[in-house]
């Protein structure tokens, strides 16, 4: 598991994308978006946020402020894949609770999601997984994506399968 | 200035323009019960206990964030108005834990006044918030995120009048909180312990460490001496906090009731408050002579030194060495004083009465050990008898929780003096207490030593009141020296810049933490305004008019000191016990 210390920060790569945001509309969002989009398992270490909080001026509490109200952001490493389910209205009534709750206990997470805690990544640090408020594909609901592909009138069996699928390494 | 006619509940009133309309309310008699607004600091529209109705509004309106209008028509005590304000603090009381007994703002908390005056005999809410860690990582403050009411005014006065920003909110709807980077907690974190967000907390949520019980076990022991050192402000604060008036200077009172509570001797800390004028009077002239660093910078404030040592790193070198008046006085009373009295320094326990949380944290900072490194080597110490110069820091609220629980009649006590040979104090150590203070003390001796004649009026009153940065020029044989006065870290920074900037016109510098100085420290009575404040520096200038010796270096005890003990200011006792060093500490913390 990658451990947020482990965690190496290309600080060239981070400075050039500091210094291309300076001044810019929205300047600290860009930088911690970019900046996650760069980091191996697409989270925000503490280092990384050191770093941006020197080099800005932005202080550290206001980028926490920040990285914890928008869920985009991420402060544990990510999995290898994501599993997002869908949890606006229309999925709910078709059974996305239930399917939360059941791929939550086959990865072990089902705590965290109960404790309503955006994701939850497995140990092994394969499998994200979170929810969205809607896909906008309310027709074909329940919607599950994987890795940003979206599947259609789910259920737990069939996730289960493409679970197994993507974890062998093949495509879903 | 223009006027405009508002209706308040159906009567008319011309009233100024560009008013909230709450002020407008409060000025034609009416007051509209709030709590998350503050005058000056906070105005987050949080709580929505102020809202009122405006006709032709669509819904009810806030009346702390929305103007008041020509022909406004407010009404602010309808069934509908009461109705939704009472709704909204009971709210607030569903997540608020029911502690009100054993909590540290008992009897001095806005929200159980505002539920007593709404009238609120039951919550009709459940709890929907999880139950969060108390925050015990700060050695000056404790924060219970749990009786939070998120109102705002923490974050705002630590970002817009300390420019610290050590906390901030966090997380979304009802996970929000108020919090340092990552829950590290104040104590690891830029925080500097200033205090200033425990004074404008409206409930419990951030109080100062208590450390009343400790005291009360040392003053209890047998084998120990346990002396008391008092500083400027409190005289002025603790009155105030026994149910006097604001500002209620009790000099006297504050002697007679330390004495009661046990303490062998009461000593002064406006004694080493003439010292650290001799001190850094000198290190200042040394300074201008031989070309150091300039502008110097005092270094009384704890809050302000952690600032410097956070923010401004590369200016280290613009600080005088000098320790504050509190480590001076607890290094002096465990080398010269335990020497003079044959104790052991092991068995002398100092206490600090401060006004200030930053003090607690700056008694444990680890190069506070003067006195130890002084008898190291003469008493054949080792590291595990080290010992702090300064054993425990109470704050004005903690020291009036001591009286009240030991049965002190405050306002009945006589007038007692402080003890010797630590004791005696002149006026410009009284000033230190507020914004100008320790520059107007300063000036009184450094002119006098470098001229040889007394400042032509010793009330330097340019330097004195609350605006953020006062500027002097002086005439010193000629030569013009510029000096600047700031108080709050949001002034200092401005300063700070200048000089980083290599613009700084200045000769030395004042820098108190807090707004109005000492008197308005973080460890001062609750509530601390301006109007507050004022009176309190009223009665630190009447005290130094009163006092028949007006200038550091014309205290006959500090005289003695130098003669018997430290021989010269700069020399090399005072190097080892009453000058310090700084950290360079960054943003990383």
């Amino acid at each position: 598991m990658t451990k947020a210390t482990e965690t190496k920060i290309d600080l060239k790569k981070l400075d050039e994308i500091i210094i291309k945001n300076k001044g810019k509309q929205g300047e600290i969002l860009n930088i911690l978006e970019e900046a996650q989009k760069t980091i191996e398992h697409q989270f925000l270490p503490e280092a990384a946020l050191n770093h941006i909080a020197v080099q800005t001026g932005v202080p550290l509490s206001k980028i926490y402020n920040i990285i914890t109200f928008y869920s985009f952001f991420n402060l544990k490493p990510q999995g290898d894949h994501t599993i997002t389910v869908c949890r606006g209205t229309a999925c709910h009534t078709r059974g996305s609770k239930a399917l939360l709750d059941d791929i939550g206990m086959l990865m072990g997470g089902s705590k965290e999601l109960e404790d309503g805690e955006p994701s939850f990544t497995t140990p092994d640090n394969k499998f994200t997984i979170r929810t969205v408020a809607c896909f906008g594909q309310c027709a074909l609901a329940p919607v599950v994506a994987i890795d940003e592909v979206i599947h259609s009138h789910m259920t737990v069996t069939k996730l289960q399968k493409l679970v197994a699928i993507v974890a062998k390494g093949g495509k879903n | 200035m223009e006027k405009i006619n508002i209706k308040v509940n159906g009567k008319d009133y011309q009233v100024d323009k560009g008013q909230t309309i709450l002020n407008a309310c409060k000025k034609a008699g009416v007051n509209i019960p709030h709590l998350c607004y503050m005058e000056d600091v906070a105005d987050n529209a949080s709580c929505g206990v102020c809202v009122v109705e405006v006709k032709g509004a669509r819904a009810l309106v806030r009346s702390c964030v929305q103007q008041a209008n020509e022909a406004m028509e407010i009404t602010t005590n309808s069934k509908k108005v009461m109705d939704a304000r009472k709704t909204n603090v009971e709210l607030l009381l569903a997540n608020h834990p029911n502690e009100c007994l054993t909590c540290g703002r008992n009897q001095n908390c806005e929200l159980q006044e505002i539920s007593q005056v709404m009238g609120i005999k039951e919550t009709r809410y459940v709890r929907t918030k999880k139950i969060d860690a108390i925050d015990t990582t700060s050695p000056s403050l404790v924060r219970d995120p749990n009786k939070c009411i998120l109102c705002g005014r923490c974050v705002k006065i630590c970002s817009a009048v300390q420019t610290v920003h050590a906390i901030n909110v966090a997380n979304r709807g009802l996970k929000s909180k108020v919090t340092t980077f990552m829950d590290k907690g104040l104590g690891n974190s830029v925080c500097v312990n200033c205090g200033q967000c425990a004074i404008v907390c409206p409930t419990g949520a951030i109080v100062e460490r208590d450390d009343t019980a400790a005291v009360f076990t040392a003053l209890q022991a047998s084998g120990k001496t346990v002396i008391v050192q008092t500083a400027p402000a409190i005289r002025v604060g603790i009155g105030e906090a026994m149910g006097m008036g604001a500002g209620a200077l009790v000099t006297g009172k504050m002697v007679a009731a330390l004495r009661r509570l046990g303490f062998s001797k009461v000593f002064d800390t406006d004694f080493s408050a003439d010292l650290t004028i001799m001190e850094e009077g000198h290190e200042l002239i040394k300074r201008i002579k031989t070309g150091g660093t300039l502008p110097m910078i005092t270094s009384c404030s704890p809050g302000w030194i952690k600032f410097i040592e956070h923010f401004f790193p590369e200016q280290l070198g613009n600080l005088s060495t000098c320790k504050s008046p509190q480590q001076m006085f607890g290094a002096l009373a465990k080398s010269f004083y335990a020497e003079k009295m044959g104790l052991d320094p092991r068995n002398v326990v100092v206490v600090s009465i401060m006004p200030c949380t930053a003090k607690k944290y700056e008694a444990k900072r680890p190069e506070m050990m003067g006195a130890f490194d002084y008898w190291k080597n003469k008493m054949a110490l080792t590291e595990n008898d080290k010992f702090y110069d300064v054993d425990y820091v109470l704050t004005t609220r903690e020291l009036a929780r001591m009286f009240k629980e030991t049965g002190i009649q405050f306002a009945e006590l006589p007038n007692e003096e402080f003890d010797s040979p630590l004791g005696a104090s002149t006026g410009a150590a009284v000033i230190f207490g507020a914004t100008g203070g320790v520059m107007e003390a300063a000036l009184r001796t450094a002119y006098e030593v470098l001229t040889g004649t007394a400042l032509p009026s010793l009330d330097l009153t340019v330097v004195r009141g609350m605006e953020g940065i006062k500027e002097a020029e002086l005439d010193i044989n000629g030569m013009k020296v510029k000096v600047a006065v700031a108080h709050t870290l949001a002034n200092a920074r401005k300063l700070l810049e200048q000089i980083k900037a290599g613009t700084s016109p200045y000769a030395f510098i004042e820098v108190m933490t807090c707004p109005g100085g000492c008197i308005g420290g973080g460890g001062q009575p609750i509530p601390t305004t301006w109007a507050i404040r004022k009176k309190r520096a009223e009665s630190i200038y009447s005290e130094d008019k009163n006092k028949g010796l007006r200038k550091s270096h014309e205290n006959p005890e500090v005289a003695v000191l130098y003669k018997d003990f430290l021989k010269e200011p700069l020399g090399h006792l005072s190097h080892e016990l009453l000058h310090t060093e700084y950290i360079k500490r960054g943003i990383l913390v």
